[in-house]
């Protein structure tokens, strides 16, 4: 403000919101480094059996193999001698598939009933209030494996049933934003111009609330990939399809005589969620305006 | 400027608006009538909280509900009753035939979009363009408004605008798909002076323009005596006083009428000179939370001229092309 003239300041070229971001999350270290760790964790899962080839479910070798000690296994084999590499190439897969699909349906379930909760108030507000709290307050771990059980387990159960404990949360992060966006002027004037509820909620309202959302939304991908990995701990995944959490499940009974089949997985799955974990903790510096300001 | 034309292109009669509070239910207006002619400039005066912006809300159909409510009384857009208008009525009334710029244009525009993109969206709820269509159009009114290199600043966001040339944006958007009724609530408050003629200019050149017809709601009675054709003081929720903008500014009677215009800073004035008050008049006192309102007149405890029966009933608005609703004031003429 203070400029008499508007043709007298000149301003750079446009810079968006995002492109600002975007600006600020390259220099943060430790998300770059979460952001390389984690494409490389997608690249050895999505291309790493093209170079390392092998049924993973084949046994290769003598059972409990130590890992270094043959060639032909540089991870060792587990209980029933497969391989663990190729096990840890295979189940890559769909354990990052579960996360990411837990993470949509909790973002697609929340931002859904938050947002309409948040714009409209009153009664409907109450309403879904009461039955976000009602799955809040469900044992999380007892009821996705009530969902599992009553549904036969495979992975797009699994991502469901974690997706549906999990999506509370972003319900009510989504309505607390938009009861603090929809009190802004700029909602009253898209209202002024004519615009429809939905037209205001989803592309007035929406695009502001987002950071907190993605930050919300990458945290939660680690949090399913633990999730399952504790369900498949627990027996209850998908046997017929490998993963790093049934590695572990599958193993943990010998893990006094042989540590790697349960450690190697253990290690894939720490490393992802650190990743995952980087990633959000940049976007949220990243969106944050007030650390921003330097 | 064609004012006295027989028809009021808005008309607003006995508005009632309540609002339910935690002190109960007050009555934010109480019996308000406005008309506003073609291509006039109504100016809607008063200070915060006497319920200038619930009547430019409720003359967009804009009443938050809940908590508040239309209780009683019409506004008529060229005959059609707004209050009893559906919301798909409603919506293709604002922005097309009634559109609204408002006091903070920092706050007011959406950061996540460029200028260009907001007016085009402004277009395109009302208008059968595509969007390419619309961002020429867009770029265009940015001329209109007489924003600089319109081309570019189309893409810019609102961070990367002064406050001024935001206002301009805007009253672009307001003006996109050429309403005939502009409410202008506190256009220039959070501008700087010079910026605030620059707006005051460029509303002019708007109404002369496209002739659309601007309902100023200010606090500020220097806008009033810039802008007005004629000007409805409110207070408390009542219109206190109603006429021409030279009878108001020249010939006020309401006291409140009377302070307001002692609050504007005359330049090269000696104190004393033409019965001015010395250095800047005040007003002593706020306006009353409207549920402690009593039956008397309203500003009876901040006026220097009340009296017995002023704390004991409420006047009406009496008089002929000039009103004023006081018992002093009404004894002053007798």
């Amino acid at each position: 403000m203070g400029v008499a003239d508007p043709a007298a300041i000149a301003t750079p070229e446009a810079i968006s919101p995002l492109r600002e971001a975007w600006t600020v999350y390259r220099r943060n270290v430790p998300a770059v480094f979460g952001t390389l760790l984690l494409v490389a964790i997608i690249l050895f899962v999505l291309y790493g059996t093209f170079i390392y080839k092998g049924d993973p479910y084949e046994i290769v070798w003598a059972p409990q193999t130590p890992p270094g000690t043959e060639a032909t296994v540089p991870l060792g084999t587990d209980n029933l001698g497969r391989d663990i590499l190729r096990g840890l190439l295979k189940g890559g897969g769909p354990t990052l598939a579960v996360g990411a699909a837990a993470a949509i349906i909790t973002l697609v379930i929340g931002i859904s009933l938050g947002g309409v909760a948040g714009y409209f108030g009153g009664w409907i507000d109450d309403l879904l209030m009461r039955v976000t709290e009602f799955f809040q307050v469900l044992p999380a771990l007892l009821f996705a494996m009530v969902v599992i059980t009553l549904f036969s387990p495979s992975t797009i159960t699994t991502a469901i049933a974690i997706g549906v404990v999990l999506w509370p949360q972003t319900a009510r992060l989504t309505r607390a934003e938009f009861l603090k966006i929809r009190e802004l002027e700029y909602v009253t004037a898209a209202r002024s111009i004519g615009a429809r509820n939905g037209r205001i909620m989803w592309k007035v309202i929406l695009p502001n609330a987002l950071p907190p959302l993605i930050v919300s939304a990458t945290l939660t991908v680690g949090v399913a990939i633990l999730f399952q990995a504790g369900l498949s701990f627990l027996g209850l995944d998908d046997p017929n399809t490998m993963s790093w959490g049934l590695m572990i499940g599958t193993n943990r009974q010998y893990i006094l005589d042989a540590w790697w089949p349960v450690t190697f997985p253990g290690i894939a799955i720490f490393l992802t969620v650190f990743a995952v974990s980087l990633v959000g903790d940049g976007l949220n510096d990243a969106f944050n305006p007030k650390l921003r300001e330097r | 400027m064609n004012v006295g034309t027989p028809e009021p292109l808005l008309s607003i009669r006995g508005l009632k608006v309540e609002f339910s509070t935690r002190h109960g239910k007050v009555t934010a207006l109480d019996g308000i009538d406005l008309d506003l002619m073609p291509g006039e400039t109504l100016g809607v005066v008063g200070e915060s909280g006497c319920g200038k912006s619930i009547t430019a809300l409720a003359t967009m159909g804009l009443i938050p509900d809940p908590p508040g409510r239309i209780a009683g009384g019409h506004v008529l857009f060229d005959g059609e009753d707004i209050t009893r208008a559906d919301p798909r009525r409603l919506r293709s009334l604002r922005g097309a035939d009634i559109s609204m710029i408002f006091q903070e244009p920092m706050t007011s525009l959406n950061p996540v979009f460029t200028a260009g993109d907001q007016i085009a969206e402004a277009i395109m709820l009302h208008q059968s363009a595509g969007k390419a269509e619309a961002d020429r159009m867009a770029v265009e009114l940015l001329r209109t408004v007489g924003i600089p290199e319109p081309e570019r600043r189309s893409r810019s966001y609102p961070h990367e605008l002064s406050g001024g040339m935001r206002q301009r944006v805007m009253i672009a958007m307001a003006i996109s798909c050429r309403p005939r009724i502009l409410i202008a609530d506190e256009p220039t408050t959070a501008l700087d002076v010079t910026v605030q003629a620059q707006i005051f200019d460029l509303m002019r050149d708007i109404q002369r323009q496209f002739s659309v017809a601007i309902m100023l709601i200010t606090h500020d009675m220097g806008a009033i005596a810039e802008m007005a054709d004629r000007v409805a003081v409110m207070y408390a929720g009542r219109i206190v006083e109603k006429g021409t903008a030279d009878e108001i500014l020249d010939h006020p009677l309401h006291p409140y009428t009377r302070g307001l215009i002692g609050c504007i800073p005359v330049l090269g004035k000696e104190a004393g000179e033409e019965g001015r008050m010395p250095p800047l008049a005040e007003i002593p006192g706020i306006v009353p939370p409207l549920h402690l309102l009593g039956r008397g007149c309203a500003f009876a405890d901040r006026c220097p001229l009340a009296f017995d029966r002023c704390r004991a009933e409420s006047p009406a608005l009496e008089g002929g092309a000039h009103k004023v609703a006081c018992f002093a004031a009404e004894m002053e003429a007798a």
